[in-house]
């Protein structure tokens, strides 16, 4: 049995005041005269009383038996007595929220959802903190955040606790961990509450250095949503737009879908989706394909609509923005033939220089070039060919001789299906003695194809630009003969297309949107769809930072009032869209299992103190005031 | 002394109109006391009334002024007509007129009661006599015995100068009018009844005595309802007793069923003792008293 203890004790001198009242009742306790005709009855009264009530002298008192009973109720309230729950609490809890997207969604008929009812548990942990214990919240949704050091100011608590949102995005659990791994550290503390849906990923890659106590919520709503949503250039001004929609496995789903371009709707469909035979195994999914005219920017919007009750709103739109439909332009010098040659097959392809004197492009999707040096036009996508880069000089010496090529990797997008086995070249990459294959990767290179003696092709990413470096001139090898050369070619333009977003179009997730290029220098306002204002400025070359955006709506870029630019986010997390709840997770050497129990803490007990004062002051009053019993009417 | 439609109003204590109605109106005692002294109320034996009674055979030496003619005409034999007796009945009223009588207009209704009670003797020629208690040991204050109408303003004035004040207890202010009086008839007692002493012996007395004792009970509200809570200290008003009570609101009901007891006790005396009694609220209008509760009970008629 667990005695009760108090948190304020040093309020015992409050029972001092039990000899004041005593003291102040008695000297009080003077009877008021009333005269009366005969006192012949009463003294018979008296008499009879006596006889008959052996606790008058109880009863006579009984006023300030319940004022002594009001006051001690409030002493001990005041003493803040509490029972304990039986186990050592820690002074410090951290305490990890997930307000990821699925925690929007709803399981009740009452509207409420996840997140609000685990902010009504935290709460109830707030409101029952003892006064040396001190608690910090943290959120974590794609990413962690503290809301507040660990404190015991409840107010502060119950504020930053009201003030978590449902971020509609996909939750990255391994951010709280680490925060909280991080904060354990500064501050000593053997166990984290981490409230959440079980929505998460199911495998974490480190250990932790305390309990993870793994409160999951209940919850079976069904749902369903799109998950996916790409479009890619089927012709000049096609676009073949693919969806993928996906739904709870353990209930059956229904759902409308509306593709809207520009505000009009361009396609619809209807979806079904039977619940999973093996339940929560499988997540049961259907793939849409739509085709849509485009030849300028345009947005499309999805809209699903659910046929029935829907748990999570949030999956329900999502955005693409096509890009205007053009020509890629190639920029390779005259003397590089072979190239050009291969390139003039394409149609979809302009290439510079078209003659001696002949106007460049306005810009560059990609640049063939055997030299460096800026003679070159900027371009997005750079490939150099017989060109070792500045920063390796020190690394690698070319030489003449015999070289072929001994690996590479058949699964990069530039060398896939090129078969380079029996390619003979001139050059022969050399790597300098003690050089190994990290110090190119520390240089930022990938080595995409290896010979005898050292890398052929290497492959950099600079800001937005994309370099390769073919360190043999294919002029001095049998590529340009090898039936593999025009697919290489075909992969570089391809390469290029990707890279400036012609041919295939991803819908943007919620998290961040990436930075844009705008004009240099300007300040401009986004303006969220839940209404906020983010001021950003782009810097000399017009590059806006990144920003954070954490839900799925349309993002609008505005310079001075005008719209420049507007960009969808989505949220597109097939393991939200799941509402899949995982019992387990799975650290590197140890699991955690969900707690069925509830969180024991200790039960305060003044309230229960106050209530009984309250009771003891209407008894009071009612017996100072009650009409007095037995008398006839 | 006037009353409203400007003629002269007989006492203070009663309206004119309501002592008109009382003029009517006549005790109803339930035993015939009587005394040999002619009077109104037939006595059971043979008389020289006006009421009829019986006939019997003329005897020699009867009054001959009896004999009936007209049956000793057609029967050519004298009878003789009996007439019943009437006599007279003495009315003695007890006002108790102690300083306890003096609360809620207690003394007031007594005198009035008293006012009308005497009335009707008056107008049934009883002798009526009316005695005041005031001091434990002092004699009462009295009316003496006296019969008609002619004795209305006399009866009146002594009546309103009654003065409430002092101890005398009820028993023995019984006791003491005993002593001064005479005859048979009705005592009609109008008191409180608040009294530690032995009452029974003073109905003992009065039965003795050849009275049928009417005992009316008089109380305040205060008496009847008390509205008392707290701790209170109570000073006996005509002794200045102290008794000091705690939580008084939770003996009412103990008092309450003290208080009705106690009346149940004083109506089995004088019951017993073929006597009446009730208990009048000192709120309860005259009239209701009079041409209502006493008709209904049969203490008039």
């Amino acid at each position: 049995m667990n005695w009760p203890g108090f948190y304020s004790l040093g309020n015992a001198w409050l029972f001092v005041l039990l000899i004041p009242l005593i003291i102040v009742y008695f000297l009080k306790l003077k009877r008021p005269r009333k005269e009366i005709p005969s006192l012949t009855l009463w003294r018979q009264v008296i008499n009879d009383q006596r006889v008959n009530s052996p606790f008058q002298k109880f009863k006579r008192n009984m006023l300030l038996l319940l004022q002594m009973l009001l006051l001690l109720c409030l002493i001990l309230a005041a003493l803040q007595p509490f029972l304990p729950a039986g186990v050592e609490q820690a002074n410090y809890t951290p305490i990890l929220i997930d307000n990821s997207a699925s925690m929007g969604a709803v399981d009740q008929s009452n509207g409420q959802n996840r997140l609000d009812i685990v902010k009504q548990d935290v709460l109830e942990l707030i409101d029952n903190l003892p006064p040396d214990h001190r608690m910090s919240l943290i959120t974590v949704s794609s990413s962690a955040r503290r809301l507040t050091d660990f404190t015991d100011n409840k107010r502060v608590l119950r504020d930053a606790l009201a003030g978590i949102e449902v971020d509609e995005v996909a939750s990255q659990l391994d951010d709280g961990l680490r925060m909280a791994q991080a904060l354990v550290r500064t501050v000593r503390f053997d166990s984290l509450l981490f409230f959440t849906d079980g929505n998460v990923p199911a495998d974490v890659e480190f250990d932790l250095p305390f309990e993870l106590n793994y409160q999951r919520l209940e919850g079976q709503g069904a749902n369903i949503g799109v998950t996916s949503l790409n479009a890619r250039r089927s012709s000049d001004s096609r676009w073949d737009i693919f969806v993928r929609i996906e739904g709870t496995p353990y209930a059956q789903t229904a759902a409308e879908l509306e593709l809207l371009q520009d505000g009009e709707i361009v396609g619809t469909e209807s979806v079904l989706l039977e619940r999973a035979a093996d339940d929560e195994q499988t997540i049961p999914s259907q793939r849409l394909a739509f085709s849509v005219d485009s030849v300028g920017p345009s947005s499309l919007e999805l809209r699903v609509k659910p046929d029935g009750f829907d748990a999570l709103a949030s999956d329900n739109v999502a955005h693409i923005d096509l890009p205007e439909s053009r020509h890629l332009s190639v920029y390779a010098p005259l003397n590089l033939a072979a190239f050009r040659h291969a390139l003039g097959a394409r149609p979809d392809v302009d290439v510079y220089p078209t003659d001696e004197s002949g106007q460049p492009a306005a810009r560059y999707d990609l640049l063939i070039t055997d030299t460096t040096g800026e003679a070159n036009p900027e371009a997005n996508v750079t490939i150099y060919v017989g060109v070792i880069p500045d920063d390796l000089s020190e690394l690698i010496d070319v030489e003449t001789g015999s070289g072929e090529v001994v690996d590479w990797q058949r699964n990069s997008p530039l060398l896939q299906h090129v078969e380079l086995t029996d390619v003979q070249m001139a050059d022969e990459p050399k790597t300098k003695d003690e050089i190994r294959d990290g110090d190119f990767e520390e240089q930022g290179y990938e080595i995409l194809a290896f010979g005898r003696t050292g890398p052929l092709i290497l492959k950099k990413r600079q800001g937005k630009s994309l370099a390769y470096y073919f360190l043999f001139h294919p002029d001095r090898s049998t590529l340009p003969y090898r039936v593999g050369f025009p697919i290489l070619v075909a992969n570089m333009v391809q390469a290029a297309l990707d890279h400036a977003d012609l041919a295939e179009v991803r819908a943007n997730r919620t998290g961040i949107i990436a930075g844009q290029t705008l004009r240099p220098e300007s300040h401009y306002v986004v303006e969220t769809p839940d209404d906020q204002r983010i001021e950003i400025e782009s810097n000399e070359e017009g590059l806006v930072p990144g920003i954070s955006a954490n839900r799925v709506g349309r993002y609008q870029y505005r310079e001075s009032g005008d719209l420049v630019a507007e960009i969808g986010a989505s949220l597109l997390a097939p393991a939200e869209t799941s509402l899949r709840s995982i019992r387990e997770i799975q650290f590197r050497e140890v699991s955690v299992t969900s707690s069925d129990a509830a969180i024991e803490t200790d039960q305060p007990l003044w309230p229960y103190f106050a209530l009984a004062a309250f009771a003891f002051l209407l008894v009071e009053w009612w017996y100072f005031q009650k009409r007095p019993g037995g008398v006839p009417v | 002394m006037s009353d409203s439609a400007g003629g002269v109003q007989f006492t203070s204590l009663l309206d004119n109109d309501v002592i008109g109605r009382i003029e009517r109106m006549r005790l109803n005692p339930s035993r015939r006391l009587t005394n040999r002294s002619h009077g109104e109320h037939l006595a059971g034996k043979g008389g020289t009334s006006t009421e009829f009674s019986d006939y019997r055979d003329y005897v020699p030496g009867d009054d001959v002024r009896y004999v009936d003619w007209n049956i000793f005409s057609r029967l050519n034999r004298p009878y003789l007509k009996l007439y019943q007796h009437e006599e007279e009945m003495h009315v003695a009223i007890l006002v108790d007129a102690s300083t306890s009588m003096l609360f809620e207009n207690k003394l007031l209704r007594a005198r009035q009661l008293a006012a009308a009670f005497g009335i009707m003797g008056f107008m049934n020629y009883e002798r009526v006599s009316v005695h005041v208690a005031h001091q434990a040991d002092g004699e009462p204050r009295v009316m003496p015995p006296c019969t008609g109408r002619i004795n209305f303003k006399r009866m009146f004035e002594f009546l309103e100068s009654i003065e409430g004040g002092g101890d005398a207890p009820i028993e023995s202010s019984i006791e003491a009018m005993l002593r001064r009086h005479r005859g048979r008839g009705i005592a009609i007692i109008l008191s409180d009844f608040l009294s530690m002493g032995n009452v029974q012996r003073a109905m003992n007395m009065l039965f003795s005595a050849g009275l049928e004792t009417f005992a009316i009970q008089i109380l305040g509200p205060s008496e009847i309802e008390p509205e008392v809570t707290g701790d209170l200290r109570f000073v006996d008003s005509e002794t200045g007793g102290t008794l000091d009570i705690s939580s008084a609101g939770d003996l009412l009901g103990l008092y309450h069923e003290l208080r009705l007891s106690y009346e149940d006790e004083l109506a089995l005396i004088c019951r017993q003792r073929n006597g009446r009694f009730m208990v009048l609220n000192s709120t309860d209008s005259v009239e209701w008293l009079l041409f209502d509760a006493l008709v209904r009970r049969g203490w008039i008629q």
